[in-house]
Parts: C-alpha cells; sequence; structure tokens
C-alpha cells in the first residue's frame, strides 16, 4: 500500500496525461514560434536552422524597405474598411434578428450560420466571374443595357478588395453580435421605456451604449481576423497590385520564381505576430470592460420587441437582399461549371448545360486523391483538436490554478499567430523531415491554429460540468481515465461533437495551410481548387468549388437547423 | 479506524489569507458516526476532501484502519480511488447520463474492487432495497425526486462496502420535513451496517440528533472535540457556546476564580459551579441557556438570595411547543423559555433561579 502510495504521488494516469498535453502543446505552440525567432535572426541564403550566426540584417531590410510602409498602410486600410462595413452590416441584421418583429428570424440565423460553412476562397472566385473587366458578367449587363463603355465595377481595386473581405466577414460578426443582444437585459430597456422614453431614444441612450463594450471587442476580434486573412487577397489583392502583410509573408516563403527568402519572411511574420498581439492584448482588454458592464441574467428571458409595423416585410427585404448578393457568386460559379468554355449567362445557352465538368472533376485521379486526402485532413484534424480540448478544458477548470493558467494560455496563444505565420513557423520546423510533403503535416498545423478554439469550447463546457459528478466516480474507486471516459466525456458529448465540426467545416476550407505546405502528395480539395483555377481550367474549378460547398453545407445544415430551432424555441 | 493528524493546507493564490486548515487532528473510532461542525468556510469540507483523497494537505497525516494514506514526511498520497471510500456530495452527483441502476452498480464495474459480473446485479439490488428504492432500478436518473436522488447517491456510497462512509452536507437540499425524516433514517441505516462515517454539516441540530462524536471547527482549526451532550452543556469558548444554540452571553468580570466562581454582570453576581483555568478578574461571558433558567412560583422570595433574580418581561414570542420571552433584569437582560401555559404578558413581574451547576464561565476575548 505505501509503496503503491509513494509512486502513485507521480505516476497517477492525470499527472501522465497532463505531462504529454503540455508536451504537445508545446511542441504544437512553442516550437514553430521559436523556430520563426531564430530564422527571423538568420542571414539571408542559409537554410533555416543550419546556420550559428545571428544577424540583424532581415530587421534592417524591413524597416529599409519603403515597400514595408505600404504594406502597414494597404493592410490598415484593408481592415479598417472591411472591418466597419462588415459589423455595421452585422449588428443592423442582428439588431433587426435579435430585437424587432420582423419576420422570417430562425431563417436568417439559419442563412447566417450556414454561410460560414462556405469557403472564402469560392466566394473571391464567383467574383472575379461577377466583376472582372472583361467577361465579368456584370460588367456586361452594365454595357449591354446602360450603355457604358468601360467597366463599371472594377475587381481590381482596394475597394473591392473590402467590400468582398466585408461581405463574406459578416455572418461572423452577425454571430457575435446577436449574442450580445441576446443578453442584454430587457429590464434596462423597459426601465427605460417606462419612465417615458421613445422607443427610439430607448435604443440610442440605453442599448447602444451598453453595447458598446461588446461591439468594440467584436470590432477587435475581426480586425485581427481581416489582419489575418490570406485567400481573399491573395487571389484578388496580388492581381490588383495591393500586397498586405499576410500575402507578403507568403510570397517571401513560397515565391512563384527564384528561391525561397525564409529569414525576410519570418521577420515580416513576426511584424504581423506583434500586430496580432497587440490587437489581442486589446481584445482582452476590451471583453474585460465588457464583463464589468455584464447585464447577463442567464435565465431564458425574453426580450421585448420593437414593432416594426409596416415597415417588417422593408426590412426583411433588406435582408434578404444580402443573402441574393451572397448568392450570386455561387450561382455564377454553378453556371460557369456547366459549361466546358465560359459563355456569358444566358436562358438561350441553358439547352446546352451540361454536368460533364462534375463528372470530369470526380473522375479526375488528382480529385479523387484530394478529396480522400481532405477526408483524412478533416477527419483528424476535428477529432485530434477535440481530444486535445477535451484534456485542455479538463486542466484548465480542475487543475488547479498555476497549472490551469499554464494550460490557458499556451492553448489560447495560436490565436494571436496568424495561419499564415503559423504555417511558415510550420514549414521551416518541418522542412527536413519526412513529415514534409505529408497529410499529417497539414494536420499539425490544423491542430495548431484550431485548438484554441476547440479549448474555448471545451472549457465553457467542462464548466457546467458540477466538480462533484467527476468526484463522485473517483470515490468510488474509478481510476481518472475510467472518470474521464464514462462520466466527464459523455457529459459534454454535443459540445464536442459542435467543436469538431466546426474544425471540420473550417479545416475543409481553409487554403492558407495546404497551400503553403502543397506537394504532389498531400494536394487536398482547396489547393487542389487552387491548382485548377490557376491552371486555369474554370469550369472543373468552378465544379470543384459547388461540389466543396455543398460537402460543407450537407455538414453543417441540419446541425444548425436543429440547433436554430432550440434557441428559437424558449418562449 | 480514521486518523488525521494535524493536516495543514493552504490554497493556491490565497497565500496572503489565513491557512484553510491549521493543524486540524482527531480520531474516528471504527463504528463510530463522527461530525465535523462548523459554520462556512471553518475548513471541514476541505477536511472531509483530504480524508476523501480529492484535496492534497500541505503536511499532516492521515490513516485509515493501518494504512497511511497520505504522509507529508514519507511523500504518500493514496489517491481518492484507491482509498476504498464511499461518499455522498452535497449535490448528490448522481449521473444524470445513467439510470438508477447504472449508477449504484458503478462501483462494483469500474471501481478499484470488482465484482464478479453474476454479483453485481444481486448487489445493486440489495443496496438499493436498503434505502427502499428498489422499484426504480431502472427510471433515468434525472426523473428522480431530490430525495430519491439522495437515496441513490447513498445506496451507490454503500453498495461496494467501503471502510469509510463519507458525507458531505447531504442534508442541506431537501426540504424541513424530509430532511428530519431523513436524518433518522441514515443514522439507523449506517448504524445497522456498522460502517464507520464521517458527516459534515453546519447545522448543529442535525451535528447533535446524529453523532456520536462532534469536532467543532472555526478557521481552519477543531476548537472542541466531544459528545454533542458534551458541546451543548459544557462549551470551552464563547464560539462554542453561541455556534450549538440559542443562549444567554452574559459579558462580566470574574470576582471570584473559584470553584466555587462569581462573577459580576449587570444582572448581578452570578455564581457558578467553575471557570476552570481562569484567573480572577478576568473578562468572561457567563453562558446561561434558556432551559437552564428555572422560573420560579410568583410568590417564591428572592431578596439576597444566591443565583435568583427578580425581572419584567420586556419582549415575548409566541413559538407554539414553547415561549420565548427576554426579562429585564438589574441593568442586563435574559433569555428564559416559559410554558405556553403560562400566561406572562410584557411587564409582567418573574421570579427565576440560573442553577450554578448549569452556568457556564467561557473567556471574553473571542466570540
Amino acid at each position: 500500500m505505501t509503496r503503491a502510495g509513494t509512486l502513485s504521488r507521480r505516476l497517477t494516469q492525470q499527472n501522465v496525461a497532463l505531462a504529454l498535453l503540455l508536451l504537445l502543446v508545446g511542441v504544437l505552440v512553442l516550437g514553430p514560434l521559436l523556430v520563426l525567432v531564430r530564422t527571423s535572426f538568420a542571414p539571408a541564403g542559409t537554410a533555416p536552422l543550419e546556420t550559428t550566426v545571428v544577424t540583424l540584417d532581415n530587421y534592417r531590410a524591413m524597416l529599409a524597405s519603403p515597400d514595408t510602409l505600404v504594406l502597414l498602410r494597404n493592410t490598415l486600410v484593408y481592415a479598417v474598411g472591411s472591418v466597419t462595413i462588415a459589423v455595421a452590416l452585422a449588428t443592423a441584421v442582428a439588431w433587426l434578428t435579435e430585437r424587432t418583429d420582423m419576420p422570417g428570424q430562425v431563417l436568417v440565423r439559419i442563412l447566417m450560420f450556414s454561410w460560414m460553412a462556405v469557403p472564402p476562397l469560392v466566394l473571391g472566385f464567383g467574383w472575379i466571374l461577377l466583376i472582372n473587366p472583361g467577361q465579368g458578367l456584370l460588367n456586361v449587363w452594365a454595357r449591354a443595357w446602360f450603355g457604358a463603355t468601360d467597366a463599371p465595377f472594377t475587381l481590381y481595386s482596394m475597394w473591392t478588395l473590402i467590400v468582398i473581405t466585408a461581405l463574406a466577414a459578416v455572418p461572423t460578426a452577425f454571430v457575435m453580435v446577436s449574442g450580445l443582444l441576446r443578453n442584454i437585459d430587457p429590464q434596462l430597456e423597459q426601465a427605460g421605456k417606462v419612465l417615458g422614453g421613445s422607443a427610439w431614444s430607448v435604443v440610442r441612450r440605453i442599448t447602444l451604449p451598453l453595447l458598446t463594450p461588446g461591439i468594440l471587442s467584436v470590432v477587435i476580434y475581426m480586425f485581427m481576423a481581416v489582419v489575418q486573412t490570406f485567400d481573399l487577397p491573395l487571389i484578388i489583392g496580388l492581381t490588383a497590385r495591393i500586397p498586405v502583410l499576410s500575402t507578403r509573408v507568403y510570397l517571401l516563403s513560397s515565391p512563384d520564381r527564384g528561391i525561397p527568402n525564409y529569414g525576410l519572411s519570418s521577420t515580416f511574420g513576426i511584424f504581423l505576430l506583434l500586430l496580432a498581439s497587440l490587437l489581442m492584448w486589446g481584445y482582452l482588454h476590451a471583453t474585460r470592460v465588457g464583463e464589468r458592464f455584464r447585464v447577463v441574467t442567464g435565465k431564458g428571458f425574453r426580450p421585448r420587441r420593437l414593432v416594426l409595423g409596416p415597415w417588417r416585410w422593408p426590412a426583411l427585404g433588406g435582408v434578404m437582399l444580402y443573402f441574393l448578393v451572397m448568392l450570386m457568386p455561387l450561382l455564377m460559379l454553378f453556371w460557369a461549371s456547366l459549361f466546358p468554355v465560359y459563355r456569358t449567362p444566358s436562358l438561350d445557352l441553358l439547352a446546352g448545360a451540361s454536368f460533364a465538368s462534375y463528372a470530369k472533376a470526380i473522375g479526375s485521379s488528382m480529385v479523387q486523391r484530394a478529396a480522400l486526402n481532405t477526408v483524412l485532413l478533416v477527419v483528424l484534424s476535428g477529432t485530434i483538436v477535440m481530444a486535445l480540448a477535451a484534456l485542455v478544458g479538463w486542466f484548465s477548470v480542475r487543475g488547479g490554478r498555476r497549472i490551469g493558467r499554464i494550460v490557458d494560455i499556451l492553448s489560447f496563444a495560436p490565436t494571436a499567430i496568424p495561419p499564415v505565420v503559423m504555417v511558415v513557423a510550420i514549414l521551416l520546423l518541418y522542412l527536413r523531415t519526412p513529415l514534409y510533403g505529408t497529410i499529417a503535416i497539414l494536420v499539425i498545423g490544423h491542430v495548431s491554429i484550431y485548438l484554441a478554439f476547440g479549448a474555448r469550447t471545451m472549457v465553457a463546457a467542462i464548466m457546467q460540468i458540477h466538480k462533484e459528478l467527476g468526484d463522485a466516480a473517483l470515490t468510488s474507486g474509478a481510476s481518472w481515465l475510467t472518470s474521464m471516459r464514462r462520466i466527464t466525456l459523455p457529459l459534454v458529448w454535443p459540445h464536442m461533437l459542435n467543436g469538431w465540426l466546426w474544425v471540420v467545416a473550417h479545416s475543409a476550407r481553409d487554403l492558407t495551410i495546404p497551400l503553403t505546405l502543397m506537394t504532389a502528395s498531400n494536394m487536398v480539395i482547396a489547393s487542389a481548387l487552387w491548382m485548377m483555377w490557376d491552371f486555369p481550367d474554370l469550369p472543373g474549378a468552378a465544379a470543384l468549388s459547388m461540389l466543396l460547398v455543398l460537402g460543407s453545407l450537407l455538414l453543417v445544415v441540419p446541425l444548425q437547423i436543429v440547433a436554430g430551432r432550440a434557441t428559437a424555441a424558449p418562449g | 479506524m480514521l486518523t488525521v493528524e494535524s493536516i495543514r493546507k493552504r490554497f493556491a493564490g490565497a497565500e496572503d489569507a489565513p491557512a484553510a486548515l491549521d493543524g486540524v487532528s482527531f480520531h474516528v473510532a471504527p463504528g463510530d458516526f463522527f461530525t465535523l461542525l462548523g459554520p462556512s468556510g471553518c475548513g471541514k469540507t476541505t477536511t472531509l476532501q483530504c480524508i476523501a483523497g480529492l484535496e492534497a494537505p500541505d503536511s499532516g497525516r492521515i490513516t485509515m484502519g493501518g494504512d497511511v494514506v497520505f504522509c507529508s514526511e514519507r511523500r504518500i498520497a493514496v489517491p481518492a480511488n484507491r482509498r476504498n471510500l464511499g461518499m455522498v456530495f452535497q449535490s448528490y452527483a448522481i449521473w444524470p447520463h445513467m439510470t438508477v441502476h447504472e449508477n449504484v452498480a458503478f462501483p462494483l464495474v469500474h471501481g478499484m474492487r470488482k465484482a464478479a459480473s453474476g454479483e453485481v446485479g444481486p448487489r445493486v439490488r440489495r443496496a438499493l432495497e436498503r434505502v427502499k428504492l428498489d422499484a426504480l432500478a431502472d427510471r433515468p436518473a434525472p426523473l428522480l425526486s431530490g430525495g430519491q436522488q439522495q437515496r441513490v447517491a447513498l445506496a451507490r456510497a454503500l453498495v461496494h462496502e467501503p471502510r469509510l462512509l463519507l458525507l458531505d452536507e447531504p442534508l442541506s437540499n431537501l426540504d424541513a420535513k424530509l430532511r428530519d425524516q431523513m436524518r433518522v433514517e441514515l443514522r439507523q441505516l449506517v448504524k445497522s451496517l456498522g460502517i464507520t462515517t464521517v458527516f459534515v454539516t453546519h447545522d448543529q441540530t442535525e451535528a447533535m440528533a446524529m453523532s456520536d462524536r462532534v469536532a467543532l471547527m472555526r478557521q481552519g482549526r477543531v476548537v472542541q472535540l466531544g459528545s454533542p451532550r458534551d458541546l451543548f452543556l459544557k462549551p470551552a469558548s464563547a464560539f462554542a457556546a453561541d455556534f450549538m444554540g440559542r443562549t444567554n452571553m452574559i459579558r462580566g468580570r470574574l470576582v471570584q476564580a473559584g470553584p466555587p466562581a462569581a462573577i459580576a454582570t449587570p444582572l448581578g453576581l452570578i455564581g457558578s459551579d467553575g471557570a476552570p483555568g481562569l484567573p480572577a478578574g478576568a473578562e468572561v461571558f457567563a453562558v446561561v441557556r434558556p432551559q437552564a433558567v428555572t422560573v420560579l412560583p410568583d410568590d417564591a422570595p428572592a431578596d439576597g438570595l444566591a443565583n435568583v433574580f427578580r425581572g419584567r418581561v420586556i419582549a415575548q414570542v409566541f413559538l407554539g411547543d414553547v415561549v420565548e420571552a427576554d426579562l429585564a433584569v438589574g441593568e442586563g437582560s435574559l433569555r428564559v423559555l416559559l410554558s405556553p401555559y403560562r400566561e406572562a404578558p410584557v411587564g409582567a413581574a418573574l421570579t427565576v433561579e440560573i442553577p450554578p451547576a448549569h452556568c457556564v464561565v467561557v473567556p471574553a476575548e473571542e466570540r
């Protein structure tokens, strides 16, 4: 008994699990970062990790280049513009959905959530078909119907990039803002009304000020997300000659011609990382202020809704217009997928439409391999992320103060690491290992990037489970592992499934990781899509886009309908 | 059966606050019903969690039936699942994703001392019969009432025949009537099984009704240890006197250390059989339970008699089974209990006696 006791103090399942978790998360998060920092101090022309020289050359080069200022300005203009538009639109729609008697609220919510499953890459392709200067449908129509001489819609400009990004970012902002609106205690508003305020002055003087800290945190979060965005600036911004920080980091490490300049890429990466960390700090600060303002009562109350009267239908019309605009690029891609050569859409052509491109795409061995790889990638990423996240959640909530904090910080840190920086760091770390060029390295990338989201989901979930439920299993004689397996995990199962679906959907649509780490053997659907578009094989790329969107929606929509009903139900 | 020796614990992040446990020691004899009693934050639950192995003390030693389960010197800490315990939690911790049967079978199926598969069914049934829940074995756990959940928790804690049963405020979530009934049932059940039990509560009535011995705790220390009767009748401190039930705490100065002792109070001079260890001149409380005060016939002589006082009723509360009356006596006041059949309106004069044997003297510095 005594000897078992002495041993067990050090070698319990719990401590082994904790050690493994810290090791894994530490390697996943800190490993790439350390390599990134090291490479940024390496002289130009040396392979990463093969030199002992420390130099500030890269930093000098970055600071001396006039480009740097342009990059920074572009990045800021791009982020400020798209975040302003996205949050304004999202707040308006969220307010209409949560706080007025506009019809179709459940539908709006389901559409918004489902839209998050549509890859921005696909939307970008659709927009290019819609408004490119030569054959863009809207430009063709404008010329035909209004006699415009040149193209009224310019695809390759900062403004277009901003608007397209903003439209794509609205669903995410909507989800965050509607959460805020739902949590305001309606009694505060009712008090304003009882004391004689009109409906509009209540909105202006009470609702908006209460929302301000929350909205601020949404703005910072979105800002961070846009600064880190990579796919839209890549497919639209580069042709328009609008380089931003994220595309610069990518191009330096994966140039079209010439050899990669990892040193300078890392240096710009660290610059972007610092910018994101600053925003992260601002976000944490803003959410803390938000906590102080916290007016959440928790229990299912039903806020009093503003009566729009005859304006109900125009309001719904406005919201539907947004969805229509969002749908246009998808319809455009669908059209393009029906013909072997792109033709300007018209009803006369419909007779010649065929699904041949789909058959060809599905039949292609590259796509088949990519599909198999995608399934492997998303299932492995989702499962590993949620398994780690469950442990992170447990140790963060139950592991005691110090351990909880370490685990928390380690798993939350990747939020501040832009994926494009993370992937360059991963590239540097694994370039010379057998992992490079396999699916495994993509899985490593997605696990590092999505762990933060999974961890936050599981921390919240395990916090809701009474500690005594797990303790009761221990005092019943069950081991820590059995208690996890039989009690804790079955109780948080719905949250795990939800998080798993989120990771799977995001992993399937991400281009950053697969593109930067792409080799002939680890192609996935997103990178295959990029290849076909670049080749160019427009019908093939369009068909594959539609298949990807369809697959993501099939996974996400049923869940959203169930969840939408559940949140709409309590009266 | 259970020995706890000077365990100390400070929570991480609360280094400036007083220790959660500041040298707690006690011994529980086999078969005893032992209670840790005290106000919230006194360390009683932390002590229980240290015994269970859910928390580790910073230092000290815990022994169970000859096995050292925790010893800071020898760096021993047997984890909770190897201590062979049964525990009932304050929230009951009934697993909502299982049926009653699955809940109770858990220790036999997943515990350290697994039962043969043929034995599980009969043993679960016996455990459920003991708590009169055998009819509900197949019911999903969320469909149980509070009282039923409590019984399931008890069956689950006993089914694997642990050497020690730990109860963490198991009655505090029940309504008053059910609580009175469960109090009796619980004690009868554990006594009939002969299992050593450690019980945690903040309710002194519960502690007195159920326990063989009580450890009264305050600020991480055991301040008094004894039978319920000892704690109620012979409190060693103002805190113990106050905590164990309603009482008169009459402040005064010890004029004669005794025994017999005498205390100068606003009521007058009160005699007591003893004031152990206190010097004359000390500031003290005379602790007189309202039940101890004898109301004398109206025509009884009072003047000049030791410990006999005349007072006037200044307030009274009719409680049904008894009447609580506050008397103005001298410069102070005294609470007494009257029979509901006795008419004693506000303003009525009463003669009362405080028997010296029932007046306990405690130091005044703490309360």
